[in-house]
């Protein structure tokens, strides 16, 4: 499981991807920062927060687990792995730890912000740290369910873009509840919705049930990977 | 070593194997031989666990590939017939990754230094492997193969891609790898297989249809013997006469090779000497025999006969059932 994960972290800075990823997104920061606070659009800064995680989710998380599985296939080097002494979880854990880790690290850039605010005031710490929680988290879930796209295809663009239209989906389908009028489709709208469970968060609670829920997506998902790629034995 | 009993793979109404069993004992080359889309993939790619069977068992060193997968893997070296190679890292970066995914416990840098020797790939170790030659990455995928030294080598078409010299050194290889290793190889060139193996099996639409050394294969299979002659005189009547000799199950005629003479190759039951009838119709009707000898089957006829035939007799279906058809 190791031996993929470095593997895997590797690969993003051996091919261009790591770097491109983490400039883009350093860049996006501090225009944004730059933008909203300087120019004082607005100045709730959990709000600013939450907003720019949200998008880093939905535009760049597909970017990164896009050639995880799409790109082994595409290669036939998943037969490498499939033939190693490793079960099928280590696998597709090993990468999902990669994938994961590259995200954190492109988090980190964010608390520099953070840091410099507190030389000024005092931010709210409860908020950021919520807010860094629930974005690692929502954020893992949607690195599982990218990586279980990836394995379903071999085209890189075809996994990027499905992953997006799946995170989207799951971001904004908890405004649909309020327009349908049957309650029990409104209440599942409003469960699965990734961006009510993660507005808990940027609030400073620690939503234990959302918290589950993120967990058990990356279970699913992992459960759903390593089942697609034995699906591959018997096909 | 490697026990496969009643292997059958179908991919839907496809069948790709047919109740295949053999078993491989310790340190022999066994080369898998036949036409393309036999099977011969499939059957590995079952053994090393990337495949599953429809039904059947493998054992590998004692361990059932379903029930112990990891340990069955563990035990063999596995080279694709597409090494599984990532483009974007060094032949170092990625054997060291192979040594870390395959949990092999040998000394690293020891072990790693004697496989890219023994392979030749030690002075191409620190360059990409997407800016190395074909005949560089069959190797590399070989040296994977070879990490953590597993008793049994399964190898896909190994010399693909290599010229006339790596071929030999390949070859050589395998020669000496068999010396403390099982190793199978699949080949659909026969000299190669020939070069190497001690025993040979040939599979045929998804089934074993020969197997034993490849001197058992070339004489026990003759259960017949052809004669190519060279005789002067009209080609249709000295065909026919040659047709009546009794033993003679085939003439064929291989054209004109010298002005009025023909060459014919006679296919004849083993029992039967054809040489004597052949020389008295000769004799009677002054039709000068210029030569005459014996060809023994090679390799290669047997490897015709035994894929081609149901080709044929597949073919002669076909054509009987269209018959059939044109009746009703």
């Amino acid at each position: 499981m190791m031996a993929i994960a470095k593997k895997e972290l590797k690969g993003y800075f051996l091919s261009p991807i790591g770097y491109v990823f983490l400039g883009v997104l350093f860049l996006m920061f501090g225009l944004y920062y730059y933008v909203v606070l300087l120019s004082q659009v607005s100045s709730l800064i959990p709000q600013v927060y939450s907003m720019l995680f949200i998008w880093i989710e939905l535009i760049l998380l597909p970017l990164i687990t896009m050639r995880s599985f799409s790109e082994e296939i595409r290669n036939k080097t998943d037969q490498g792995l499939l033939t190693a002494p490793v079960g099928v979880f280590s696998i597709v854990f090993g990468k999902f730890l990669a994938a994961f880790f590259m995200f954190a690290i492109a988090m980190t850039a964010t608390l520099i912000p953070a840091v410099v605010i507190t030389f000024f005031s005092s931010p709210d710490w409860a908020t950021i740290f919520g807010t860094y929680l629930g974005t690692l988290l929502c954020g893992a879930a949607f690195l599982s369910i990218g990586i279980f796209i990836s394995s379903l295809t071999q085209s890189q663009i075809v996994a990027a873009i499905s992953t997006f239209g799946v995170t989207l989906l799951l971001l904004l389908v908890g405004q649909l509840s309020s327009s349908v009028s049957n309650t029990a489709l409104a209440n599942f709208f409003t469960w699965i919705s990734f961006d009510t469970r993660y507005q808990k968060f940027t609030k400073g609670i620690l939503d234990i049930p959302s918290i589950v829920f993120f967990l058990s997506v990356v279970a699913v998902f992992t459960f759903l990977t390593a089942r697609k790629l034995e699906s591959k034995r018997w096909s | 070593m490697i026990e496969v009993k009643n292997l059958s793979k179908r991919y839907g109404e496809n069948v790709a194997l047919n109740h295949v069993s053999f078993s491989v004992g310790e340190n022999t080359v066994v080369g898998f031989l036949g036409p393309n889309g036999a099977g011969k993939s499939t059957t590995m790619n079952i053994i090393t666990g990337y495949l599953s069977a429809s039904s059947g068992t493998v054992t590998v060193c004692g361990y059932n590939t379903l029930d112990y997968p990891n340990e069955a893997k563990k035990k063999i070296g596995y080279m694709p017939e597409i090494p599984p190679l990532y483009p974007d890292m060094t032949v170092r970066e990625y054997l060291n990754f192979m040594y870390d995914l395959k949990k092999v416990t040998l000394p690293r840098e020891k072990h790693l230094r004697e496989i890219c020797a023994l392979v030749q790939i030690s002075d191409v170790a620190g360059r990409l492997i997407a800016n190395l030659s074909k005949g560089y990455r069959q190797r590399v995928g070989l040296a994977e193969a070879l990490i953590g030294n597993p008793p049994v080598l399964i190898l896909d078409e190994p010399t693909v891609g290599l010229d006339p010299k790596q071929i030999i050194e390949v070859r050589n290889l395998i020669k000496s790898l068999g010396k403390n290793h099982t190793v199978i190889l699949s080949s659909h060139i026969l000299p190669e297989v020939q070069a190497v193996a001690d025993r040979i099996m040939i599979v045929n639409r998804g089934e074993l249809v020969a197997d034993g050394t490849p001197y058992e294969l070339e004489h026990g299979q003759s259960g017949e013997q052809k004669l190519v002659v060279r005789m002067e005189g009209p080609a249709d009547e000295v065909e026919h006469m040659l047709t009546t000799i009794r033993g003679v199950t085939g003439v064929r005629n291989f054209g004109q090779k010298e002005p009025g003479v023909f060459e014919y190759e006679v296919d004849g039951h083993g029992s039967a000497d054809l040489r004597r009838p052949l020389f008295g119709i000769a004799a009677k009707r002054n039709w000068p025999i210029l030569s005459m000898a014996s060809s023994e089957l090679s390799l290669e006829d047997v490897f015709l006969r035994l894929t081609g035939s149901t080709y044929l007799s597949d073919n002669a279906q076909i054509e009987k059932s269209r018959k059939g058809g044109g009746r009703k």
